[in-house]
């Protein structure tokens, strides 16, 4: 299809415009431009209604992205009725999103990381850090690609490729992958942190984990862990200061 | 602290491009804290400062899940003012603690704008309205161009509270070395308790959690064998 390549390049800015109203919309439209052009000549109208279409709300992992675009474009060169495409894009907001998070931020990349800082705890030299990203981008490239000439390959049936496709399986058994690389990297890492000091400092510091898991178990998620810390660190500032 | 101005600039050239990577653009995993630390410790010739932490604040890191619209914080900019006080501080075991509460303020200060974006780009975004129904392709583009634009913005400014933060903590804040172990002994604590928390919570019950436990085991056993 042509303007396949200017699509694939936009769409890692699938984010630029990201915001709480339309979230991927934008990119979304931005990247499909290229792809809606050729339709312009022959039915200018239909052009105008696509590109209205493509930048509405959509939302899911971006590296999956591509699945939803050439769907949709594919569906839009086709001619199939814009009420069918728009159901078709929020039809596939969830899976992907579901699938891309399960795959990627829950499992790819925290097992690429934690297997990186292991490696380097251990004593490899931090040329591990270009490993990581040219393995790492090796990977969402090809993803990338695969995703949207399958999602333009098959068009208003992307569903069915998706499910009948590697990506399903491999969603599910990422997550263990992850775990399991995490575990590793997590005594590895305190040890390695900890050589230097004492008994007692080590044992404050695993007594500051412990506690830290709780607190953050019971005062919510994401901001838990570094608030604490900063709390923590200012705290001990603070008595530092006011015994020296 | 000195640091050559030319230095300082690649510094802020290096902070905005990873602030631009988390979400916008390209996405490369350039912002991870690990990736950033390393690459802004060789720019000030200590890459092993910058490794120690970088990878401490990737602990932090490790505890996010950058879904959709959730909250989180943004380390990319944070950790090159981590990495520049760890680069100047007289031992690590001194200087870790300070170093990281650089990162995660700068963190935290930083989710706090993704946020401000976004509510700034979906106010450009009705300034647009006519023109996007209209099926008008340059007004996608100039709003995409436009919002990539002030991330870049936001990210410089973040670079820039980080390395000022750094200069000004290395400058005008004097520990002596027993508070500065102790502040990275709370800092490594702090970290181990982040990563900790994060993995026990995407473990769940199920098979997550039996790999999980594997894994600790296979780390363990590796620490005995060494």
């Amino acid at each position: 299809m042509k303007g396949r390549l200017t699509a694939l390049r936009r769409l890692y800015a699938v984010q630029g415009a990201w915001n709480y109203e339309r979230m991927l919309g934008i990119g979304m439209g931005y990247a499909a431009e290229p792809l809606l052009e050729s339709i312009e000549s022959a039915d200018p109208a239909r052009h105008e209604e696509a590109v209205v279409r493509s930048a509405e709300f959509f939302n899911s992992h971006p590296y999956l992205a591509g699945l939803a675009l050439g769907a949709s474009v594919r569906a839009e060169h086709d001619g199939v009725p814009g009420v069918q495409i728009a159901r078709l894009r929020t039809a596939l907001c969830s899976p992907l999103g579901a699938l891309g998070d399960q795959l990627f931020w829950a499992g790819v990349v925290p097992a690429m990381v934690a297997a990186s800082i292991t490696a380097m705890v251990l004593g490899a030299s931090p040329w591990v850090v270009a490993v990581f990203l040219v393995t790492f981008n090796l990977l969402r490239g090809w993803v990338a690609v695969w995703a949207l000439d399958t999602g333009i390959g098959s068009g208003t049936s992307v569903g069915a490729a998706i499910r009948q496709s590697w990506l399903p399986r491999a969603a599910a058994r990422a997550g263990s992958v992850a775990g399991l690389l995490i575990g590793l990297a997590i005594p590895v890492t305190g040890a390695w942190f900890l050589e230097p000091f004492g008994r007692g400092p080590v044992i404050a510091a695993l007594g500051l984990a412990v506690a830290g898991v709780v607190i953050a178990r019971v005062g919510g998620p994401v901001y838990a862990a570094p608030r604490f810390a900063l709390a923590a660190i200012g705290l001990t500032l603070l008595v530092g200061g006011l015994l020296t | 602290m000195i640091v050559e101005p030319v230095i300082l600039l690649a510094l802020l050239l290096w902070g905005t491009l990873v602030g631009l990577d988390l979400v916008s653009f390209p996405q490369a995993m350039l912002s991870r804290p690990f990736v950033v630390a390393v690459v802004a410790g060789t720019l000030l010739g200590d890459p092993a400062a910058g490794l120690r932490v970088g990878i401490l604040l990737e602990l932090f890191a490790l505890d996010v899940l950058p879904v959709g619209a959730s909250w989180y914080p943004d380390y990319g900019p944070a950790t090159v003012g981590a990495a520049l006080y760890a680069t100047t501080a007289d031992s690590w075991v001194t200087g870790l603690g300070v170093a990281t509460a650089i990162g995660l303020m700068g963190g935290l200060v930083g989710g706090s704008s993704l946020r401000w974006l976004r509510h700034r780009v979906a106010r450009d975004l009705h300034e647009q309205a006519d023109a996007l129904a209209a099926g008008n392709t340059s007004a996608i583009r100039q709003l995409q161009y436009r919002s990539i634009g002030r991330d870049a913005l936001r990210s410089a400014g973040l670079t820039a509270l980080a390395l000022g933060l750094a200069i000004a903590a290395s400058r005008w804040l004097v520990l002596d070395p027993r508070t500065g172990a102790a502040l990275t002994i709370v800092a490594i604590g702090c970290g181990l308790a982040a990563v900790i928390g994060g993995a026990l919570r995407s473990a769940g019950r199920g098979a997550r959690m039996r790999w999980l436990a594997a894994g600790l085991a296979g780390g363990l056993l590796l620490l005995g064998l060494r």
